[in-house]
C-alpha cells in the first residue's frame, strides 16, 4: 500500500510535500489527474498513478501540459473533480487553454498545481508562475508547510467548486521535495456518474460578459480569503518590523526570527491565499507597523500586490517603509534561505548574531572535499547521450563548417556542457531545438552555411516536436533532427510515454511508432544505434552534407539507468594497462579527460586508465574510443 | 623548445599552413584526415607532441636536419645534397602509360618490393571521388592503382602511422617534399616515436611546385565536367602553362591560372621543390616528354637506381646541362618565394624556417638573377 493511500484518519505520517498534495487531492475525492512530468512537480501525479487502480481514478501522463489541463478540465465539466500538475515551464504550454478556461469557468473542483523551481535547480528558468494568477484572474494558494500542502490542495477543490473557477496552487522545490509530518483525514469514496450539462455550454464567449463574471468570482475569492486559516499572524501586537511572507518564505522567516530571538520585536504575517489579497487583513496589519519586509521567492509578487494596495489606501495608513526585492534588501533572483533572512534582519534591527564560527564552515568544506568525490554535472555512466554527442562532435568537426546543435529540454540538455562536449548552442523550451533548426534551415538562401543539428528526446518529441517537424516539412526547410530515443522520460523519473507501450498506471498502451510518425510528417527517416559511434558519425555527416530536406535520425538505446534495472551488462570492460598510453603523446587521457564517462577512472598509482566496476554499465563505447585498443570489451 | 597540439593549431592550422601530409594523423585520437583536410576533433593540452614535432610547417632547422641525416650543414641551397643527376624512364610501358612522365617512381617501387629491398611501400592512392589517401602497396597491382597524380595533396603519411604493420617490415615511402620533410623530422625527433620510421628504408621524393586543395579543386572539376570520370591529369611546363585533364573520353586544356586559386595556402611557404631529404627524388624534365629527372641523394638510393639500370627496369641518360640549370633556377625561385611568404606571415622571425642569414641573402639575390 502506498503511503498516500492509508485509510487512517488522525494518523500523522511523514510525507514529501508532493505526496501531501497528492493526499490532499485524494481526500478531496478527485477522479481524474492528468500531468506532464517535470521537476519539481513529478511526484504528485507519480504517487497518484500508484494508487489509481485502488481508488478507481484515471491518472495519466499526458503528452504535454496543455493536453493534461484539458483532460483534467473535461472531468470538471462532467462533474468530477480533476487535478492537473506541472512545473512552471509547463504552465506556459498550458496557458493558451488556461486563459480561455477562466472565462468559461468550470463545474466540479478543478485544481492546477504548479511547482516552481526558484534557483532553477532542475530547470532552464526560474519563472515565477504566480504571474498567471494575476494575468488570468485565478485564485492562488501557496502552501508553506507539508500539512498546508495537503490541506490547501483539498480545500482548493471546494473553493474551485464554490467559485466555478479553476484554482491555482503554487508550490516550490523546498516545499515539494522536503518531507514533514502530515495529519491524515478521511478518504471519501464517492461514486458519481459524470454528465456534461449541455444547457451550460463552456465557451469563453461572450467575452465581456464572462470577463465581468470572472471579476465577480475573483472578488468573492478575496472575501473568502479574509477569514482563511491559511493566513495568520505570529508576533507582538505592535512589531517594530512586519515580515509579510508566503510559501517557502514562512519557514525561512520563522527560523530567522527564532534564531535571532526577535519574537518580541518582529511580527510575521504569513499569507497562504496570495491572490487576490485578503485586503482587510493586510490593512489591519499595515496600520500597526512602520516598516515591512517582504520575504518570498522569486519575484516581488506579494510585495507588489501589497504596495499597490497600500498606494490605494495610503491616506489612511501614513508613511511606511517597504523593504524587499525592489529596495534591494533581498536578492531578486535565485532561492532565499534562512541565512539570507537572518542577515537582513541583523542589518535592519541592528542585532548581532554569531552563527557558527567561520572556521567551522571551512573545516566542514575541507572534510567533505575529502569524503565526497567530485561530481560534475554530466551524463550517467553508459548514457547513450554521451555516445551520441561524441558522434555529433566528430561529425561537426569533420564537416568543418562551424556547425552546432540546437537543443531542448531533457537529460540531453547537458549537451551544452563538457559531458556533451559543449555541442549544444541553443536551449529553450520543449521542441524549440527542432523549431529553431527548421528556421536556420531557411537561411541558406541568405548565405547561411553552418550545419545545424536539432536534438530531442522521445518524450519531448510527442510533447512539442511534432509541430516543428510538420512545419519544417511543409515549408520545405533543410533540417536534421536527431531523435534520441532512450525509451524513457529519463530526466523526470522514467515516466512512461506514448512510445513505451505503458500508461501511467502500468497498463498496456499502444506504441505510437516514432519512425512511422516521422515518415508521416514528411521526413526521411533513418535508424541508428548511438553505441555504434563511428557509424553514427558517418550517418550524421552524410545526412548533413548529401541529403536535402527534412531528415530524422532515430538513435535508439535505452536509458542506462533503465537498462541497469532490467538487463544485464552488454559487456565486461577491462583496461589492459600495458597497452594504455596514459599521459603520453598519442592519447593524453582521452578516455578520462575528454570522453569522461564516470565508469572510467584514472588509476593514479599505475598512471593508467581503469574501469570503476561499480559504476560501469558495460555499454562498450569506450573500447571504440580508446586509440590504443587498451580498453577491452568482452561479451557477457 | 618543441610545442604540442596547441602550437600546431596556433602556428599551422590558424595560419592556414597545413598541407594535409598526414604526418600528424593516426598518432592520436585528436586529429583526423577528412576530405583532404586535417581536422581537430578535440583539444589536447600536452606541452610537447609528435603532431607539432613532425609537422613540415612547424619549426624546420635545415642545418640541424642536414647534419643529422647527411652528416654536414645545409649548403646546397638549390636542389639539396645530390650524389648523381640524370634523366630516366621506365622500360615497361605498363608504367609509362598511367604514371606521370617516365613512370620511374612506379618502376623503382615495384623493383624495390620485388627485390626485397622493401616489403611494402606507402603511396598515395585515390578513393571515392578521387580523394587522395595513404595506401600501403605490397605488389605490382597496388602500385599500379596508385600511379599518376591529380595534383591534390593528401594524407599519405597517415597510412605510415596507422599501418597495420607486423612490426618487422622494411618500408618505402613515396611522397611530396612536405612529406619527405616530415619523414626527416620524424627520423630526427627526440620524442618517443612509436612510429615505424626506423623501418623506412627507402624514400622516393617527388618534385613539387604546389598542390591543390582537394575540396575546392573537386568542386571546380564538378562544375566543369559534371559527373564525367576524371582520368589522367598532367601539367605542361612553361611555356605552355596548361593543365591537361582527361574527363570522360576527352582531353581538356585548362590554363594554369584558372587553377592557381586552388593552391593550398600552406604550399606558398614551402621552400623545397625537389624533396631534399629523400633517397631519390624524381620529377619531370622540361621539354622532354616521357622522361623523368632523377636526383640520387644517398647510397641506398644509388644502389636501387643501379639495380634498376642493370635489370633494365629503367633506361637512363645524362641530364643535359641546361635542364639542370633550369631545375636549379626553378628550385631557387621557389625558395625565394617561400621566404617572402613566410616573412609576410611572421614565420621567419619566429624561427619556423631556420636558415643562416647568409643563405637567405644568397637565395634572394641569386634567384633574382636567375629569375
Amino acid at each position: 500500500m502506498s503511503i498516500i493511500s492509508q485509510d487512517a484518519p488522525g494518523k500523522t505520517v511523514l510525507l514529501m510535500g508532493n505526496e501531501a498534495i497528492a493526499r490532499g487531492a485524494l481526500e478531496a475525492g478527485i477522479k481524474v489527474c492528468a500531468a506532464y512530468p517535470g521537476n519539481p512537480s513529478s511526484e504528485i501525479t507519480g504517487s497518484l498513478s500508484g494508487v489509481a487502480d485502488e481508488f478507481g481514478l484515471h491518472v495519466e501522463w499526458s503528452v504535454n501540459e496543455k493536453v493534461a489541463l484539458e483532460v483534467a478540465t473535461a472531468a470538471s465539466f462532467a462533474g468530477l473533480r480533476g487535478l492537473c500538475t506541472m512545473k512552471q515551464n509547463g504552465l506556459n504550454v498550458a496557458s493558451d487553454f488556461l486563459l480561455n478556461l477562466n472565462l468559461s469557468g468550470c463545474e466540479a473542483g478543478l485544481v492546477l498545481v504548479v511547482a516552481d523551481d526558484p534557483g532553477a535547480l532542475s530547470s532552464t528558468n526560474e519563472e515565477d508562475s504566480r504571474a498567471f494568477a494575476k494575468l488570468g484572474d485565478f485564485p492562488l494558494l501557496e502552501p508553506a508547510t507539508f500539512q498546508e500542502a495537503k490541506e490547501m490542495t483539498k480545500w482548493a477543490f471546494d473553493l474551485s467548486e464554490d467559485l466555478g473557477l479553476p484554482v491555482l496552487v503554487r508550490t516550490v522545490t523546498r516545499v515539494s521535495h522536503a518531507r514533514g509530518n502530515v495529519l491524515l483525514d478521511e478518504l471519501p469514496r464517492l461514486t458519481k456518474k459524470p454528465l456534461f450539462d449541455t444547457s451550460k455550454p463552456r465557451v469563453a464567449l461572450p467575452v465581456l460578459l464572462n470577463h465581468e463574471l470572472l471579476r465577480d468570482k475573483l472578488r468573492r475569492a478575496g472575501e473568502v480569503f479574509e477569514t482563511s486559516p491559511f493566513n495568520f499572524f505570529r508576533g507582538p501586537e505592535k512589531p517594530e518590523l512586519l515580515i509579510i511572507t508566503c510559501g517557502s518564505g514562512w519557514m525561512y522567516s520563522l527560523e530567522a526570527v527564532i534564531n535571532l530571538d526577535l519574537s518580541e520585536r518582529v511580527g510575521i504575517l504569513k499569507i497562504g491565499t496570495t491572490w487576490p489579497l485578503p485586503e482587510q487583513m493586510v490593512l489591519n496589519h499595515l496600520k500597526k507597523v512602520k516598516h515591512v519586509l517582504f520575504v518570498e521567492e522569486v519575484n516581488p509578487f506579494l510585495e507588489n500586490s501589497v504596495k499597490e494596495f497600500f498606494a490605494q489606501n495610503c491616506g489612511d495608513l501614513g508613511v511606511k517603509r517597504f523593504s524587499g526585492k525592489a529596495s534591494g534588501t533581498l536578492p531578486d533572483i535565485g532561492e532565499l534561505s534562512p541565512d539570507i533572512v537572518i542577515s537582513r534582519l541583523q542589518d535592519i534591527l541592528k542585532v548581532s548574531y554569531e552563527p557558527l564560527p567561520a572556521e567551522y564552515a571551512l573545516r566542514a568544506k575541507e572534510i567533505s572535499a575529502q569524503l565526497v568525490p567530485e561530481r560534475p554535472l554530466g551524463f550517467c555512466a553508459g548514457c547513450p547521450h554521451r555516445a551520441t554527442y561524441w558522434a555529433i562532435k566528430n561529425a561537426l568537426a569533420l564537416d568543418g563548417r562551424n556547425g552546432f546543435v540546437a537543443g531542448d529540454i531533457g537529460c540531453y540538455s547537458l549537451g551544452m556542457g563538457p559531458s556533451g562536449f559543449s555541442q549544444m548552442k541553443t536551449l529553450h523550451a520543449m521542441g524549440s531545438g527542432a523549431g529553431l533548426a527548421g528556421g536556420f534551415g531557411q537561411l541558406n538562401a541568405f548565405g547561411f552555411d553552418q550545419p545545424v543539428i536539432a536534438v530531442c528526446g522521445d518524450s519531448t518529441f510527442y510533447h512539442a516536436v511534432m509541430p516543428a517537424l510538420t512545419n519544417a516539412s511543409y515549408n520545405k526547410s533543410n533540417l536534421l533532427l536527431l531523435l534520441l530515443d532512450n525509451s524513457a522520460t529519463a530526466m523526470t523519473g522514467f515516466q512512461p510515454h506514448p512510445g513505451t507501450g505503458k500508461t501511467a498506471t502500468g497498463h498496456e498502451a499502444p506504441i505510437l511508432d516514432l519512425e512511422v510518425i516521422c515518415k508521416a510528417l514528411g521526413a526521411q527517416v533513418e535508424m541508428g544505434d548511438p553505441f555504434e559511434v563511428e557509424g553514427t558519425t558517418e550517418t550524421i555527416l552524410r545526412l548533413l552534407q548529401d541529403v536535402e530536406g527534412v531528415k530524422v535520425l532515430i538513435l535508439r538505446r535505452e536509458c542506462a539507468l533503465v537498462r541497469g534495472r532490467t538487463q544485464k551488462k552488454l559487456f565486461n570492460m577491462e583496461v589492459e594497462q600495458d597497452l594504455c598510453l596514459g599521459e603520453k603523446c598519442g592519447c593524453n587521457r582521452l578516455c578520462t579527460r575528454v570522453f569522461k564517462c564516470p565508469g572510467l577512472i584514472w588509476d593514479t598509482i599505475a598512471d593508467r586508465a581503469g574501469i570503476d566496476e561499480a559504476i560501469c554499465t558495460g555499454c562498450g563505447v569506450c573500447a571504440d574510443i580508446c586509440p590504443s585498443l587498451a580498453i577491452r570489451k568482452e561479451v557477457v | 623548445m618543441n610545442g604540442g597540439f596547441r602550437a600546431l593549431e596556433e602556428k599551422v592550422f590558424d595560419r592556414d599552413l597545413c598541407v594535409s601530409c598526414g604526418a600528424c594523423v593516426s598518432l592520436c585520437p585528436y586529429l583526423r584526415s577528412w576530405q583532404g583536410r586535417t581536422v581537430k576533433l578535440d583539444d589536447c593540452d600536452l606541452a610537447e607532441g609528435r603532431c607539432f614535432d613532425y609537422c613540415p610547417r612547424g619549426r624546420v632547422d635545415l642545418d640541424e636536419l642536414h647534419r643529422k641525416l647527411f652528416g654536414g650543414p645545409y649548403k646546397e641551397m638549390e636542389i639539396g645534397k645530390v650524389l648523381n643527376v640524370f634523366m630516366a624512364r621506365a622500360r615497361d610501358s605498363v608504367w609509362t602509360g598511367k604514371a606521370q612522365n617516365g613512370g620511374v617512381v612506379s618502376a623503382l617501387t615495384d623493383l624495390a618490393i620485388k627485390e626485397g629491398i622493401i616489403d611494402a611501400a606507402v603511396l598515395t592512392g585515390r578513393g571515392t571521388n578521387l580523394l587522395p589517401k595513404g595506401h600501403i602497396a605490397t605488389d605490382r597491382e597496388d602500385i599500379f592503382a596508385c600511379a599518376g597524380s591529380i595534383y591534390t595533396s593528401g594524407p599519405t603519411l597517415e597510412a605510415l602511422n596507422r599501418g597495420p604493420w607486423n612490426g618487422d617490415e622494411r618500408i618505402g615511402v613515396v611522397g611530396l617534399p612536405c612529406m619527405v620533410l616530415a619523414l626527416a623530422k620524424m627520423r630526427t625527433s627526440s620524442l618517443e616515436t612509436q612510429t615505424p620510421i626506423d623501418r623506412v628504408e627507402m624514400v622516393i621524393g617527388l618534385f613539387c611546385t604546389w598542390a591543390l586543395d582537394y575540396k575546392s579543386f573537386m568542386a571546380f572539376l564538378r562544375e566543369r565536367f559534371g559527373d564525367l570520370p576524371i582520368g589522367k591529369v598532367d601539367i605542361a611546363p612553361p611555356p605552355e602553362r596548361l593543365m591537361k585533364i582527361t574527363a570522360g573520353d576527352e582531353l581538356h586544356h585548362i590554363p594554369l591560372d584558372e587553377v592557381r586559386g586552388f593552391i593550398r595556402s600552406g604550399c606558398h611557404v614551402c621552400a623545397d621543390m625537389t624533396s631534399e631529404f629523400s633517397d631519390i627524388s624524381v620529377g619531370t624534365v622540361e621539354g622532354e616528354e616521357g622522361w623523368n629527372t632523377l636526383l640520387v641523394r644517398t647510397e641506398r638510393g644509388e644502389e636501387l637506381v643501379k639495380l634498376a639500370e642493370s635489370q633494365t627496369v629503367i633506361e637512363s641518360r645524362p641530364l643535359p646541362g641546361d635542364k639542370l640549370s633550369h631545375l636549379r633556377e626553378a628550385s631557387l625561385l621557389k625558395k625565394r618565394r617561400a621566404i617572402d611568404a613566410m616573412r609576410d606571415r611572421g614565420g621567419l622571425e619566429e624561427g619556423y624556417l631556420t636558415l643562416s642569414q647568409e643563405l637567405i641573402r644568397q637565395i634572394q639575390s641569386e634567384s633574382k638573377e636567375g629569375a
